[in-house]
Protein backbone atom coordinates (compact mmCIF):
# COMPACT_ATOMS: atom_id res chain seq x y z
CA UNK A 1 0.00 0.00 0.00
CA UNK A 2 2.77 2.36 1.01
CA UNK A 3 4.70 1.51 -2.14
CA UNK A 4 1.58 2.10 -4.21
CA UNK A 5 1.16 5.61 -2.71
CA UNK A 6 4.81 6.29 -3.33
CA UNK A 7 4.48 5.36 -7.00
CA UNK A 8 1.50 7.56 -7.75
CA UNK A 9 1.03 11.27 -8.08
CA UNK A 10 -1.70 13.73 -8.96
CA UNK A 11 -2.59 14.75 -12.45
CA UNK A 12 -5.22 17.37 -11.83
CA UNK A 13 -7.78 15.60 -9.66
CA UNK A 14 -6.75 12.18 -11.01
CA UNK A 15 -4.17 9.92 -9.43
CA UNK A 16 -1.75 8.48 -11.95
CA UNK A 17 1.57 6.58 -12.01
CA UNK A 18 4.55 8.83 -11.36
CA UNK A 19 6.17 7.71 -14.61
CA UNK A 20 3.03 8.53 -16.56
CA UNK A 21 2.58 12.12 -15.33
CA UNK A 22 5.42 13.66 -17.36
CA UNK A 23 4.10 12.29 -20.64
CA UNK A 24 0.51 13.25 -19.73
CA UNK A 25 1.62 16.82 -18.97
CA UNK A 26 3.62 16.76 -22.19
CA UNK A 27 0.47 15.78 -24.11
CA UNK A 28 -1.39 18.74 -22.58
CA UNK A 29 1.29 21.19 -23.67
CA UNK A 30 1.78 19.62 -27.12
CA UNK A 31 -1.92 20.25 -27.54
CA UNK A 32 -1.97 23.86 -26.39
CA UNK A 33 1.46 25.08 -27.57
CA UNK A 34 0.29 26.75 -30.77
CA UNK A 35 -2.43 28.77 -29.02
CA UNK A 36 -0.60 29.15 -25.69
CA UNK A 37 0.03 32.90 -25.84
CA UNK A 38 -3.40 33.89 -27.08
CA UNK A 39 -5.04 31.63 -24.50
CA UNK A 40 -2.91 33.14 -21.72
CA UNK A 41 -4.06 36.61 -22.69
CA UNK A 42 -7.69 35.53 -22.95
CA UNK A 43 -7.76 33.49 -19.76
CA UNK A 44 -6.05 36.05 -17.57
CA UNK A 45 -7.39 39.14 -19.39
CA UNK A 46 -3.75 40.02 -20.04
CA UNK A 47 -2.93 40.19 -16.32
CA UNK A 48 -0.32 37.41 -16.70
CA UNK A 49 1.91 40.05 -18.31
CA UNK A 50 1.79 42.13 -15.10
CA UNK A 51 2.53 39.08 -12.93
CA UNK A 52 5.54 38.32 -15.12
CA UNK A 53 6.72 41.95 -14.99
CA UNK A 54 6.71 41.73 -11.19
CA UNK A 55 8.76 38.52 -11.37
CA UNK A 56 11.31 40.19 -13.66
CA UNK A 57 11.54 43.22 -11.34
CA UNK A 58 12.27 40.90 -8.39
CA UNK A 59 14.77 38.73 -10.30
CA UNK A 60 17.59 41.27 -9.99
CA UNK A 61 18.99 40.17 -13.36
CA UNK A 62 21.98 42.22 -14.47
CA UNK A 63 24.43 42.42 -17.32
CA UNK A 64 26.59 39.30 -17.59
CA UNK A 65 24.26 37.06 -15.58
CA UNK A 66 23.51 33.48 -16.55
CA UNK A 67 19.76 33.00 -16.21
CA UNK A 68 17.71 29.83 -16.44
CA UNK A 69 14.09 30.41 -17.44
CA UNK A 70 12.75 27.02 -16.48
CA UNK A 71 9.45 25.81 -17.94
CA UNK A 72 9.94 28.97 -19.98
CA UNK A 73 7.31 27.97 -22.52
CA UNK A 74 6.93 30.59 -25.16
CA UNK A 75 9.68 32.77 -23.74
CA UNK A 76 7.93 35.79 -22.22
CA UNK A 77 10.49 36.09 -19.42
CA UNK A 78 13.40 35.08 -21.64
CA UNK A 79 12.66 37.97 -24.02
CA UNK A 80 13.19 40.48 -21.20
CA UNK A 81 16.09 38.64 -19.54
CA UNK A 82 17.91 38.38 -22.86
CA UNK A 83 18.03 42.17 -23.07
CA UNK A 84 18.95 42.64 -19.42
CA UNK A 85 21.93 40.24 -19.45
CA UNK A 86 23.35 41.76 -22.64
CA UNK A 87 25.97 40.20 -24.88
CA UNK A 88 28.14 39.05 -22.00
CA UNK A 89 25.32 37.13 -20.32
CA UNK A 90 23.27 34.13 -21.28
CA UNK A 91 19.67 33.06 -20.94
CA UNK A 92 18.73 29.40 -21.11
CA UNK A 93 15.13 28.75 -22.05
CA UNK A 94 14.41 25.33 -20.61
CA UNK A 95 11.25 23.30 -21.02
CA UNK A 96 10.42 19.63 -20.87
CA UNK A 97 8.17 20.02 -23.88
CA UNK A 98 9.72 20.40 -27.31
CA UNK A 99 6.55 21.86 -28.86
CA UNK A 100 6.64 24.73 -26.39
CA UNK A 101 10.36 25.23 -26.98
CA UNK A 102 9.82 25.43 -30.73
CA UNK A 103 7.05 28.01 -30.34
CA UNK A 104 9.26 29.99 -27.93
CA UNK A 105 12.27 29.82 -30.23
CA UNK A 106 10.26 31.03 -33.25
CA UNK A 107 8.77 33.87 -31.24
CA UNK A 108 12.10 35.07 -29.84
CA UNK A 109 13.79 34.84 -33.23
CA UNK A 110 10.98 36.93 -34.72
CA UNK A 111 11.76 39.52 -32.03
CA UNK A 112 15.39 39.52 -33.16
CA UNK A 113 16.62 37.95 -29.91
CA UNK A 114 19.16 35.36 -30.99
CA UNK A 115 22.67 36.04 -29.74
CA UNK A 116 22.49 35.10 -26.07
CA UNK A 117 19.66 32.58 -25.80
CA UNK A 118 20.08 28.83 -25.61
CA UNK A 119 17.18 26.40 -25.91
CA UNK A 120 17.42 23.23 -23.88
CA UNK A 121 14.84 20.50 -23.43
CA UNK A 122 15.18 19.44 -19.83
CA UNK A 123 13.49 17.90 -16.85
CA UNK A 124 13.37 20.23 -13.85
CA UNK A 125 13.97 17.28 -11.51
CA UNK A 126 17.42 16.61 -12.98
CA UNK A 127 18.80 19.82 -14.42
CA UNK A 128 21.66 19.19 -16.85
CA UNK A 129 24.01 21.84 -15.45
CA UNK A 130 27.05 21.76 -13.17
CA UNK A 131 26.80 22.81 -9.52
CA UNK A 132 26.94 26.57 -8.82
CA UNK A 133 26.66 27.59 -12.46
CA UNK A 134 23.56 29.81 -12.73
CA UNK A 135 22.89 33.27 -11.24
CA UNK A 136 19.10 33.37 -11.40
CA UNK A 137 16.45 30.70 -11.98
CA UNK A 138 12.83 31.50 -12.71
CA UNK A 139 10.01 29.05 -13.10
CA UNK A 140 6.76 30.72 -14.08
CA UNK A 141 3.56 28.67 -14.10
CA UNK A 142 5.58 25.47 -14.41
CA UNK A 143 6.27 24.02 -10.98
CA UNK A 144 2.76 22.65 -10.51
CA UNK A 145 3.28 20.40 -13.56
CA UNK A 146 6.46 18.87 -12.17
CA UNK A 147 5.98 15.36 -10.79
CA UNK A 148 8.49 15.57 -7.92
CA UNK A 149 8.54 19.21 -6.86
CA UNK A 150 10.95 18.61 -3.98
CA UNK A 151 13.48 16.98 -6.32
CA UNK A 152 13.09 19.88 -8.74
CA UNK A 153 13.70 22.46 -6.00
CA UNK A 154 16.78 20.55 -4.81
CA UNK A 155 18.07 20.41 -8.38
CA UNK A 156 17.58 24.16 -8.78
CA UNK A 157 19.37 24.79 -5.50
CA UNK A 158 22.29 22.65 -6.65
CA UNK A 159 22.94 24.57 -9.87
CA UNK A 160 22.48 28.05 -8.38
CA UNK A 161 25.65 30.00 -7.63
CA UNK A 162 26.07 31.19 -4.04
CA UNK A 163 24.24 34.54 -3.93
CA UNK A 164 21.90 33.34 -6.65
CA UNK A 165 18.16 33.32 -6.37
CA UNK A 166 15.14 31.30 -7.42
CA UNK A 167 11.80 32.86 -8.33
CA UNK A 168 8.71 30.72 -8.51
CA UNK A 169 5.69 32.38 -10.08
CA UNK A 170 2.71 30.12 -9.73
CA UNK A 171 -1.02 30.01 -9.21
CA UNK A 172 -1.81 29.80 -5.53
CA UNK A 173 -4.60 30.05 -3.00
CA UNK A 174 -6.73 33.10 -2.36
CA UNK A 175 -8.03 33.65 1.18
CA UNK A 176 -10.85 35.90 0.00
CA UNK A 177 -13.98 33.75 0.07
CA UNK A 178 -15.94 35.76 -2.50
CA UNK A 179 -13.00 35.89 -4.88
CA UNK A 180 -12.38 32.19 -4.35
CA UNK A 181 -15.97 31.29 -5.34
CA UNK A 182 -15.83 33.52 -8.39
CA UNK A 183 -12.46 32.08 -9.34
CA UNK A 184 -13.74 28.49 -8.98
CA UNK A 185 -16.75 29.24 -11.14
CA UNK A 186 -14.53 30.86 -13.76
CA UNK A 187 -11.96 28.03 -13.67
CA UNK A 188 -14.34 25.10 -13.94
CA UNK A 189 -17.12 26.55 -16.08
CA UNK A 190 -15.78 29.29 -18.28
CA UNK A 191 -12.13 28.28 -18.77
CA UNK A 192 -12.72 24.80 -20.32
CA UNK A 193 -15.32 26.29 -22.68
CA UNK A 194 -12.93 29.05 -23.65
CA UNK A 195 -10.30 26.37 -24.34
CA UNK A 196 -12.77 24.44 -26.46
CA UNK A 197 -13.67 27.51 -28.49
CA UNK A 198 -10.19 28.90 -29.08
CA UNK A 199 -7.86 25.89 -28.92
CA UNK A 200 -10.46 23.16 -29.56
CA UNK A 201 -9.29 21.47 -26.36
CA UNK A 202 -11.38 21.68 -23.21
CA UNK A 203 -9.66 18.80 -21.35
CA UNK A 204 -6.28 20.52 -21.22
CA UNK A 205 -7.85 23.59 -19.67
CA UNK A 206 -9.81 21.47 -17.22
CA UNK A 207 -6.44 19.96 -16.22
CA UNK A 208 -5.08 23.51 -15.81
CA UNK A 209 -7.87 24.37 -13.34
CA UNK A 210 -7.48 21.08 -11.45
CA UNK A 211 -3.69 21.27 -11.28
CA UNK A 212 -3.94 24.77 -9.78
CA UNK A 213 -6.18 23.44 -7.00
CA UNK A 214 -3.77 20.56 -6.31
CA UNK A 215 -0.71 22.84 -6.13
CA UNK A 216 0.67 23.55 -2.63
CA UNK A 217 -0.48 26.80 -1.02
CA UNK A 218 1.87 29.72 -0.32
CA UNK A 219 3.13 28.60 3.08
CA UNK A 220 3.61 24.98 2.01
CA UNK A 221 5.65 25.98 -1.02
CA UNK A 222 7.72 28.33 1.11
CA UNK A 223 8.42 25.41 3.46
CA UNK A 224 9.36 23.19 0.51
CA UNK A 225 11.84 25.82 -0.67
CA UNK A 226 13.37 26.02 2.80
CA UNK A 227 13.62 22.23 2.96
CA UNK A 228 15.49 22.27 -0.35
CA UNK A 229 18.04 24.61 1.21
CA UNK A 230 16.86 28.04 0.12
CA UNK A 231 17.35 30.88 2.57
CA UNK A 232 15.30 34.03 3.12
CA UNK A 233 12.37 32.37 1.36
CA UNK A 234 9.52 34.85 1.03
CA UNK A 235 6.45 35.24 -1.10
CA UNK A 236 4.20 38.00 -2.28
CA UNK A 237 0.59 37.50 -3.27
CA UNK A 238 -0.74 39.04 -6.44
CA UNK A 239 -4.35 39.57 -7.50
CA UNK A 240 -5.66 38.53 -4.09
CA UNK A 241 -3.47 35.41 -3.88
CA UNK A 242 -4.60 33.91 -7.19
CA UNK A 243 -0.92 34.04 -8.05
CA UNK A 244 2.06 34.11 -5.69
CA UNK A 245 5.68 34.98 -6.36
CA UNK A 246 8.05 33.01 -4.14
CA UNK A 247 11.68 34.01 -3.84
CA UNK A 248 14.56 32.21 -2.17
CA UNK A 249 18.33 32.66 -2.08
CA UNK A 250 21.31 30.35 -1.98
CA UNK A 251 24.22 31.58 0.11
CA UNK B 1 -1.21 45.87 -9.92
CA UNK B 2 -2.49 49.25 -11.12
CA UNK B 3 0.95 50.76 -10.54
CA UNK B 4 2.51 47.89 -12.51
CA UNK B 5 0.02 48.54 -15.30
CA UNK B 6 0.88 52.26 -15.28
CA UNK B 7 4.59 51.38 -15.40
CA UNK B 8 4.01 49.07 -18.37
CA UNK B 9 2.17 51.88 -20.17
CA UNK B 10 4.97 54.38 -19.46
CA UNK B 11 7.56 51.82 -20.58
CA UNK B 12 5.68 51.36 -23.85
CA UNK B 13 5.51 55.13 -24.34
CA UNK B 14 9.26 55.45 -23.68
CA UNK B 15 10.02 52.68 -26.17
CA UNK B 16 7.81 54.36 -28.75
CA UNK B 17 9.77 57.54 -28.14
CA UNK B 18 12.98 55.59 -28.60
CA UNK B 19 11.79 54.37 -32.01
CA UNK B 20 10.89 57.89 -33.09
CA UNK B 21 13.99 59.60 -31.73
CA UNK B 22 17.17 57.72 -32.68
CA UNK B 23 19.24 60.44 -30.99
CA UNK B 24 17.93 59.28 -27.63
CA UNK B 25 19.42 55.84 -28.24
CA UNK B 26 22.78 57.41 -29.10
CA UNK B 27 22.70 59.70 -26.06
CA UNK B 28 22.07 56.77 -23.73
CA UNK B 29 24.45 54.31 -25.36
CA UNK B 30 27.15 55.07 -22.77
CA UNK B 31 24.87 54.12 -19.88
CA UNK B 32 23.20 51.03 -21.29
CA UNK B 33 22.60 48.17 -18.85
CA UNK B 34 22.96 50.59 -15.96
CA UNK B 35 19.96 51.10 -13.72
CA UNK B 36 18.72 54.44 -12.51
CA UNK B 37 16.45 54.08 -9.48
CA UNK B 38 14.17 56.97 -8.57
CA UNK B 39 12.57 57.02 -5.15
CA UNK B 40 9.52 59.27 -5.01
CA UNK B 41 9.33 60.33 -1.38
CA UNK B 42 5.65 61.33 -1.54
CA UNK B 43 4.64 57.81 -2.56
CA UNK B 44 7.31 55.87 -0.61
CA UNK B 45 8.11 53.81 -3.67
CA UNK B 46 11.08 53.33 -5.98
CA UNK B 47 11.01 53.04 -9.75
CA UNK B 48 13.91 51.70 -11.79
CA UNK B 49 14.74 52.59 -15.36
CA UNK B 50 17.21 50.53 -17.39
CA UNK B 51 18.17 51.11 -21.00
CA UNK B 52 19.25 47.79 -22.52
CA UNK B 53 20.56 49.21 -25.78
CA UNK B 54 17.35 48.18 -27.55
CA UNK B 55 14.60 49.14 -25.16
CA UNK B 56 13.77 50.80 -21.89
CA UNK B 57 12.63 48.69 -18.99
CA UNK B 58 10.76 50.37 -16.18
CA UNK B 59 9.91 48.60 -12.96
CA UNK B 60 7.99 49.75 -9.91
CA UNK B 61 8.56 48.79 -6.28
CA UNK B 62 12.21 48.14 -7.09
CA UNK B 63 14.35 46.82 -4.24
CA UNK B 64 17.49 45.72 -6.07
CA UNK B 65 20.87 47.41 -6.37
CA UNK B 66 21.06 50.29 -8.85
CA UNK B 67 24.10 52.10 -10.25
CA UNK B 68 22.49 55.38 -9.27
CA UNK B 69 19.63 56.05 -6.91
CA UNK B 70 17.98 59.42 -6.53
CA UNK B 71 15.40 60.31 -3.96
CA UNK B 72 13.21 63.39 -4.28
CA UNK B 73 9.70 64.74 -3.87
CA UNK B 74 7.45 64.70 -6.89
CA UNK B 75 7.60 68.50 -7.23
CA UNK B 76 11.41 68.36 -7.54
CA UNK B 77 11.47 65.86 -10.40
CA UNK B 78 10.69 68.33 -13.23
CA UNK B 79 13.72 70.39 -12.15
CA UNK B 80 15.96 67.40 -12.95
CA UNK B 81 15.47 68.15 -16.65
CA UNK B 82 18.41 70.52 -16.23
CA UNK B 83 21.48 68.40 -15.28
CA UNK B 84 23.33 71.49 -14.00
CA UNK B 85 20.87 72.07 -11.12
CA UNK B 86 21.43 68.64 -9.57
CA UNK B 87 24.27 69.63 -7.26
CA UNK B 88 22.30 72.70 -6.23
CA UNK B 89 19.26 70.53 -5.39
CA UNK B 90 21.46 68.18 -3.36
CA UNK B 91 22.84 71.15 -1.38
CA UNK B 92 19.26 72.32 -0.72
CA UNK B 93 18.37 68.83 0.59
CA UNK B 94 15.72 68.54 -2.11
CA UNK B 95 17.55 65.62 -3.69
CA UNK B 96 19.48 62.64 -2.33
CA UNK B 97 21.80 60.86 -4.68
CA UNK B 98 23.68 57.60 -4.14
CA UNK B 99 25.98 56.14 -6.75
CA UNK B 100 27.08 57.47 -10.09
CA UNK B 101 26.04 61.10 -10.58
CA UNK B 102 26.97 60.87 -14.27
CA UNK B 103 24.27 58.26 -14.87
CA UNK B 104 21.57 60.59 -13.55
CA UNK B 105 23.03 63.45 -15.57
CA UNK B 106 23.16 61.29 -18.71
CA UNK B 107 19.45 60.42 -18.42
CA UNK B 108 18.57 63.98 -17.52
CA UNK B 109 20.58 65.40 -20.42
CA UNK B 110 19.25 62.87 -22.95
CA UNK B 111 15.63 63.65 -22.14
CA UNK B 112 16.24 67.41 -21.90
CA UNK B 113 17.74 67.46 -25.39
CA UNK B 114 14.72 65.76 -26.91
CA UNK B 115 13.23 67.87 -29.64
CA UNK B 116 10.33 65.84 -30.91
CA UNK B 117 8.78 66.89 -34.19
CA UNK B 118 5.24 65.77 -33.34
CA UNK B 119 3.83 67.14 -36.62
CA UNK B 120 6.28 65.02 -38.60
CA UNK B 121 5.32 61.85 -36.71
CA UNK B 122 1.61 62.62 -36.96
CA UNK B 123 1.88 63.27 -40.71
CA UNK B 124 2.69 59.59 -41.27
CA UNK B 125 -0.87 58.75 -40.20
CA UNK B 126 -3.01 61.66 -41.43
CA UNK B 127 -0.94 63.48 -44.03
CA UNK B 128 1.21 66.62 -43.99
CA UNK B 129 -1.42 69.39 -44.15
CA UNK B 130 -3.80 68.06 -41.46
CA UNK B 131 -0.85 67.23 -39.19
CA UNK B 132 0.57 70.75 -39.53
CA UNK B 133 -2.89 72.26 -38.96
CA UNK B 134 -3.50 70.17 -35.84
CA UNK B 135 -0.03 70.98 -34.56
CA UNK B 136 -0.50 74.75 -35.11
CA UNK B 137 -3.93 74.67 -33.46
CA UNK B 138 -2.41 72.75 -30.57
CA UNK B 139 0.33 75.34 -30.18
CA UNK B 140 -2.23 78.16 -30.30
CA UNK B 141 -4.43 76.42 -27.72
CA UNK B 142 -1.42 75.86 -25.50
CA UNK B 143 -0.40 79.53 -25.75
CA UNK B 144 -4.00 80.62 -25.12
CA UNK B 145 -4.31 78.35 -22.06
CA UNK B 146 -0.98 79.61 -20.78
CA UNK B 147 -2.12 83.26 -21.18
CA UNK B 148 -5.45 82.48 -19.49
CA UNK B 149 -3.65 80.77 -16.60
CA UNK B 150 -1.36 83.81 -16.16
CA UNK B 151 -4.33 86.22 -16.31
CA UNK B 152 -6.29 84.13 -13.82
CA UNK B 153 -3.31 83.96 -11.49
CA UNK B 154 -2.73 87.74 -11.71
CA UNK B 155 -6.42 88.53 -11.16
CA UNK B 156 -6.64 86.15 -8.25
CA UNK B 157 -3.52 87.65 -6.65
CA UNK B 158 -4.93 91.18 -7.11
CA UNK B 159 -8.26 90.17 -5.60
CA UNK B 160 -6.55 88.60 -2.64
CA UNK B 161 -4.43 91.72 -2.11
CA UNK B 162 -7.54 93.93 -2.27
CA UNK B 163 -9.29 91.64 0.15
CA UNK B 164 -6.33 91.85 2.47
CA UNK B 165 -6.73 95.64 2.71
CA UNK B 166 -10.34 95.40 3.90
CA UNK B 167 -10.01 92.21 5.90
CA UNK B 168 -9.66 92.75 9.64
CA UNK B 169 -6.59 91.72 11.54
CA UNK B 170 -6.94 88.81 14.02
CA UNK B 171 -6.18 91.24 16.88
CA UNK B 172 -9.04 93.48 15.74
CA UNK B 173 -11.31 90.46 15.69
CA UNK B 174 -10.22 89.58 19.18
CA UNK B 175 -10.92 93.14 20.36
CA UNK B 176 -14.33 93.08 18.67
CA UNK B 177 -15.18 89.84 20.45
CA UNK B 178 -14.16 91.32 23.78
CA UNK B 179 -16.35 94.43 23.17
CA UNK B 180 -19.28 92.23 22.17
CA UNK B 181 -18.89 90.17 25.33
CA UNK B 182 -18.74 93.33 27.47
CA UNK B 183 -21.90 94.77 25.83
CA UNK B 184 -23.69 91.45 26.36
CA UNK B 185 -22.69 91.50 30.00
CA UNK B 186 -23.92 95.12 30.42
CA UNK B 187 -27.19 94.26 28.72
CA UNK B 188 -27.70 91.35 31.10
CA UNK B 189 -26.94 93.57 34.09
CA UNK B 190 -29.36 96.22 32.79
CA UNK B 191 -32.08 93.61 32.28
CA UNK B 192 -31.60 92.37 35.81
CA UNK B 193 -31.78 95.93 37.19
CA UNK B 194 -35.00 96.71 35.24
CA UNK B 195 -36.57 93.53 36.61
CA UNK B 196 -35.62 94.55 40.14
CA UNK B 197 -37.14 98.05 39.63
CA UNK B 198 -40.36 96.58 38.24
CA UNK B 199 -40.68 94.23 41.21
CA UNK B 200 -40.43 97.06 43.73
Amino acid sequence: MKESQHNTTDFGYKTVDREAKASMVADVFHSVAAKYDIMNDLMSFGIHRLWKRQAIACAGVRKGHRVLDLAGGTGDLTAKFSQLVGDTGQVILGDINDSMLKVGRDKLRDLGLVSNIEYVQMNAEALPFPDNSVDVITIAFGLRNVTDKDAALRSMYRILKPGGRLLVLEFSKTDNEALSKLYDFYSFNILPNMGKLVANDSESYRYLAESIRMHPDQETLKGMMENAGFEQATYQNMTGGIVALHRGFKY
Amino acid sequence: MLTTLACAAIENALNLLLDKEPNLKLALDQVKHQTLAVEIRDWHTTYALTFTGRQFMLFNNYQERAECKISAHLETLPELKDPSVMTQLIRQDKLDLEGDLHLAQAYSGAFAKLDIDWAEHLSAFIGDAPAQLIFEKGQQTKACLSRSATTFSDTFTQLMQDELKVAIHPLELQQFKQHTRAIKQHAAQLEQRIEQLLNL
